[in-house]
């Protein structure tokens, strides 16, 4: 059975009188463990997807299924309990958090909130949290806008795997990383798909990437879906005009002018 | 090989919460006229400092030392062949020259802790005269010094941050090409309109009147491009100018900056974190890391054959269209 399966979604926006649709009857899903990417240029549509999933917005049309859920008929308590397992990591962790909050805090909230440790626990979990994305616990103290990209990034797929999710939604979350630094989240990222079964929608406009992490990807144009299926069958041949346009544009080592 | 400028043992300090952070250590680097250098490196590599030591932009709160000297031809003369110019040890010291002679330098080795300006706060060198003059060292004669906006073009990486938001795009274009060639207002403006024709923004007469937030950010960087190519510099310089745009949009950019540059002959030094993207472009290819200067070569020797191991982990973190997948795809039948 799927994990997450989004039917006929749909989201508008107006502006300037004239309605625009960001997200328009796009269909896809996930299984357990599994990665779908979602690529496409600027405006396709695939961040919006990925704040209708989080229902940090809500559509105009379609259906999320979340866990054999109606996740969209959800509200109150019961949405806030299934949202543990549903996290977010995204691209710029000093915007995202508290940037004079310290790390203990940070990886403190989930635990405290969704009553995963009692307060006696807490200080041992988080530990375990830090050693978990590869970060030493002296690290604790210290705060956010102390620690570098690559730590501030460790630290917020800590807080996004506390409440232990099934599915995180990971939005550019690699794309403002030093090249070195990102070789090393992304075997993190896998490393822990492997130990835990986490299941990722993994939102990137670099292919390359995509191609390297991704079981499956959708390419989004204009915010419909234009071709999906294997992610290396597609970017390696792609039939969708935006596919062909996405690959060519790739930057590629191998093709130096002169 | 004529150099527009020449760095001999560029250090560039920065002072933050009364400790001395070195951005640049004693880079000695030549920028060949006319050719298409990229700077590359990751965060903290000191590629940005070196973009505004040249551009003269740093704020005045950064201590310089070593030399620039630059050999800029002077109206209708040519730079004479080569022949650099004898190198003084002396220390401080920033120089310049004309016509390739190089004249006086000025000492600026001190501090000058007055009204320090971040290097982040983003102003579009082309479009002001007296942003980028405000910054030069005071001790400096205006007159052996290249001049932002008119002797060199910059384009940063966040348009909307060096774009003003609340003046029409025309005018912005067209108040560098009155300052710094002399222009009227209808020949600025005229100036302007071709110049957006030039970076191919549809519809130049409707973009002129357009503000920076009615455009795309792709739209929004041929605008800055357009700014900084206003006076027509001898040299361009690119501070990671598509890192903020998708892939489609940033290969359309490097496209229209590779055109520019061949056509009016411009010096491009394109500053990237993304080796790929700068072996597409360059010519040659300097990398950095910790604020020093690693490597420097043609990009067939830096990407083929590149002598420092750094050199190599940058090219092996690439990620490419054709790099080995890190999942095993085995096990999950999706």
């Amino acid at each position: 059975m799927s994990l997450l399966t989004i039917s006929n979604l749909t989201k508008r926006y107006r502006r300037g009188g004239k309605t625009i649709a960001a997200v328009d009857d796009v269909s896809f899903h996930i299984d357990p463990g599994e990665t779908l990417a979602l690529a496409g240029p600027s405006g396709s549509g695939k961040s919006t997807i990925a704040r209708l999933v989080l229902r940090l917005i809500e559509s105009d049309a379609g259906r999320i299924e979340f866990e054999g859920n109606d996740f969209l008929a959800l509200g109150g308590a019961a949405l806030r309990a299934r949202r543990a397992r549903l996290q977010m990591v995204f691209q710029d962790p000093l915007a995202a958090f508290n940037p004079r909050a310290t790390v203990a805090r940070m990886l403190d909230d989930p635990l405290r909130i969704h009553g995963i440790a009692s307060r006696a626990e807490r200080p041992r979990r988080i530990a375990a949290l830090l050693e978990r994305v590869g970060l030493t616990t002296d690290l604790a103290p210290r705060a956010i806008h102390e620690i570098s990209g690559g730590q501030r990034q460790r630290v917020a797929i800590a807080r996004a795997i506390a409440t232990k999710p099934s599915l995180i939604v990971l939005d550019e979350a690699v794309s403002a990383l030093d090249v070195s630094v990102r070789g090393q989240i992304l075997e993190l990222l896998l490393d822990l798909q492997r130990q835990e079964q986490i299941a990722y929608l993994f939102i990137s406009h670099d292919l390359g990437v995509v191609r390297a992490i991704a079981h499956r990807v959708v390419l989004l144009e204009a915010g419909q879906l234009a071709e999906s299926g294997d992610a290396h069958a597609v970017i390696d041949a792609p039939q969708s005009a935006i596919g062909k346009a996405l690959v060519a544009a790739a930057p590629r080592l191998n093709r130096t002018r002169p | 090989m004529t150099a527009l400028a020449s760095l001999r043992d560029l250090t560039v300090t920065y002072r933050r919460d009364g400790n001395e952070v070195a951005a640049l250590r004693r880079i000695n680097l030549d920028i060949v006229a006319g050719e298409r250098l990229a700077i590359i490196g990751e965060s903290g590599s000191g590629k940005s400092t070196l973009a505004l030591a040249i551009a003269g932009l740093l704020p005045r709160s950064a201590r310089i030392e070593g030399r620039i000297d630059w050999f800029l031809p002077s109206s209708g003369a040519k730079s004479p062949p080569s022949v650099l110019p004898d190198i003084s040890p002396s220390r401080g010291e920033i120089g310049s020259s004309t016509a390739g002679s190089p004249i006086a330098s000025s000492a600026i080795g001190e501090t000058r802790n007055e009204g320090a300006i971040s290097p982040l706060e983003g102003e579009m060198s082309g479009r002001t005269e007296g942003g980028a003059k405000d910054r030069q060292p005071s001790t400096i004669a205006r007159d052996y010094k290249p001049l932002g906006g008119r002797d060199i073009g910059f384009v940063f990486q966040d348009p909307s941050a060096s774009l003003d938001p609340v003046m029409a795009v025309g005018k912005q274009i067209a108040e560098v090409a009155r300052t710094h060639l002399g222009l009227t207002w209808p020949q600025a403006y005229a100036k302007a309109k071709s110049l957006l024709e030039r970076v191919r923004l549809p519809d130049p007469d409707s973009a002129l009147q357009s503000f920076p937030h009615q455009l795309s950010g792709g739209q929004k960087q041929r605008v800055a491009i357009a700014a900084a190519i206003a006076a027509s510099p001898k040299l361009l310089i690119a501070d990671e100018a598509t890192s903020a745009l998708d892939t489609i949009v940033q290969a359309e950019i490097v496209a229209l900056i590779r055109r520019l540059v061949a056509e009016d002959g411009m010096t491009l030094l394109f500053i990237s974190h993304d080796i790929a993207l700068a072996a597409e472009l360059a010519e040659r290819i300097a990398v950095f890391r910790h604020g020093e200067l690693l490597e420097l070569g043609t990009t067939a020797q830096i990407v083929g054959a590149p002598t420092q191991a750094y050199t190599r982990t940058l090219l092996d973190a690439h990620i490419g269209l054709d790099a080995a997948p890190l999942l095993s795809r085995a096990g999950l039948n999706a």
